[in-house]
């Protein structure tokens, strides 16, 4: 069953025991960014984490941690919450198939039931907090972003649901941060080129599956909203903004209104990012936010960020996987799997059968043209079909035992790379490697007698299944 | 006016006060955008303990990457 909001999905954690609620005062300085690293630190079944009394406010509430663990990614996806990782890998994989499912269109949400348009404070609903120690205010960092092409804005496929991060800069001002590659870049890029203003709305405190399938890597004319439908299993129900026309999820705890000024830049951030490095100060685009909408008694929901793992990682880790597969599939029917969980895709490790020498260089190479891949896949390993990549002493063994560093090692010199990677000399550009830690083939030398791999014996697989019933009982 | 913690400029203001009078002020510097809560930690607040690391000079712009580039208006 779909979750059609945040509220129902804490509703489902909380009766999983994957809720905890903490009523007691809590500062938002350095409170809350504490506590959501801590949870992070607790290991991969942590709960989420929902406040209910900051300090300064009268009706303050903030999720944090919402998706960040396995088990709240596989109650996500509607799976039983002890579901591997392969088999939510495998399962996403296989609904991802079912893209498109139609949207179900709807005129009112509970979002409508408050709304600002004068004197806007930002600051009034939304328990704004400083998350890092050097960040340069308060980020808005798990909110889903809504725009369209200017050119084709008719166009419901063309419509994009993305997370960027929002750096608060006034009472109805934000700063914002569109990467070139992604597709909000691309809707800037043409807005500005008309030199008009790029409406854009804004979704804080969504359903867990649109705000997973934004920040997956769709391509340009995909629609989140009916891949979200795929995703969930039944069509994903939107409300149209009476005042930009953008579809707004149904859910949605807040609603800003805005537009991203046209060929304006100002200085924003640092932030501590998904890297786990600060990234620098830019000048950067500015939105003004025009009209503000809210649940009665809104949660704000964050997301912390800083050295992996944290939620964004298991938030991206699997739909920023699907789509490299398939992307990857549609050239090279050989792949199995593709975990490009580690800081969102920037190592990313395939496994595939291999036709003959050289193969897996090739499917390397491809996963860094990927849309995904210009902006990430900085070190790709690719490893035998045999070799699960989502265990990693398994892609440690293929790397100690199967490559030659001379023969094995290829560098594609000054490439493209998100401006966030702190190793990036300028800021999106690095050299990237493919590490073919697959088994040599012919006609290279070496595959004719390259010492045999040892199989495992005959009904392994039977009393792994043996094993497992007799630890359930 | 107050100083900025983190560029010095003397322009800063007050943001906004807590929904619940009194618990605290949002301070905000419009030269480089840096924001602060009066509750902070004075490694935040005070300019002079400000981490020097993290120090913006706003008297030269063309440091600081335009990200993204602002693209050719179509004749």
């Amino acid at each position: 069953m779909a979750y059609r909001d945040l509220r129902s999905f804490l509703d489902k954690l909380e009766a999983e025991g994957q809720l905890v609620r903490v009523t007691q005062m809590t500062h938002p300085e350095p409170d809350l960014g504490s506590a959501a690293r801590a949870v992070n630190n607790l290991g991969d079944q942590s709960p989420a984490l929902l406040f209910n009394n900051i300090h300064g406010y009268k009706t303050g509430n903030v999720a944090l941690n919402v998706i960040g663990s396995w088990p709240n990614h596989a109650l996500m996806m509607g799976l039983p919450k002890d579901t591997p990782v392969k088999e939510q890998f495998l399962e996403f994989a296989r609904r991802w198939n079912k893209f498109p499912v139609p949207v179900e269109r709807v005129e009112t949400a509970p979002f409508q039931a408050n709304k600002i348009t004068e004197d806007i404070n930002l600051f009034e609903v939304l328990p704004l907090f400083r998350l890092n120690h050097e960040d340069s205010g308060c980020f808005i960092d798990k909110a889903c972003v809504i725009s369209r092409d200017l050119d084709d804005p008719e166009n419901f496929q063309k419509q994009n649901v993305g997370i960027y991060r929002l750096q608060v800069k006034g009472k109805d001002k934000l700063g914002i941060q569109p990467i070139p590659t992604h597709d909000i870049g691309l809707h800037l890029k043409i807005a500005e080129e008309r030199g008009e203003n790029l409406p854009v709305t804004i979704a804080i405190g969504c359903d867990p599956v649109i705000t997973t399938i934004a920040g997956s890597p769709l391509a340009y004319d995909q629609s989140e909203y009916e891949m979200a439908g795929a995703i969930q299993g039944e069509p994903y129900r939107i409300v149209q903004s009476k005042h930009s026309g953008l579809d707004i999820p149904w859910g949605a705890e807040v609603v800003l209104e805005g537009e991203i000024i046209a060929g304006y830049r100002e200085l924003e951030g640092p932030f501590g990012e998904f890297t786990g490095s600060y990234s620098d100060a830019r000048r950067q685009p500015v939105i003004q936010i025009n009209a503000m909408y809210y649940r009665d008694n809104p949660i704000f929901e964050h997301l912390y960020l800083g050295m992996p793992w944290t939620e964004l990682d298991y938030m991206t880790s699997v739909a920023t996987s699907v789509p490299l597969y398939h992307q990857l599939k549609e050239a090279f029917p050989e792949v199995v799997a593709v975990n490009a969980m580690y800081t969102v895709g920037l190592v990313a490790i395939i496994s595939t059968k291999t036709r003959y020498g050289g193969f897996a260089k090739a499917v390397g190479m491809r996963a860094m043209t990927t849309p995904h891949g210009l902006g990430y896949c900085k070190l790709v390993i690719v490893v035998d079909d045999f070799v699960d990549p989502f265990n990693v002493p398994q892609v440690m063994w293929a790397l100690s035992t199967r490559v030659a560093p001379d023969k094995d090692m290829v560098m594609i010199p000054n490439a493209s790379v998100l401006a966030l990677d702190p190793s990036s000399d300028p800021p999106g550009i690095t050299h990237k490697v493919v590490i073919d830690a697959t088994t040599p083939k012919y006609p290279e030398t070496r595959g004719e007698m390259f010492a045999p791999t040892v199989e495992p014996p005959r009904d392994t697989q039977k009393w792994e299944t043996i094993i497992k019933q007799l630890m359930n009982k | 006016m107050y100083t900025c913690p983190r560029c010095d400029s003397n322009e800063a203001d007050i943001l906004c006060e807590s929904p619940i009078k009194g618990c605290w002020i949002m301070y905000i510097c419009p030269d480089c955008t840096f924001s602060w809560r009066s509750t902070e930690p004075e490694t935040i607040t005070n300019p002079k303990i400000y981490n020097p690391r993290f120090k913006v000079d706003t008297s030269d712009l063309s440091k600081y990457q335009i990200h993204p580039l602002i693209p050719q208006r179509r004749s």
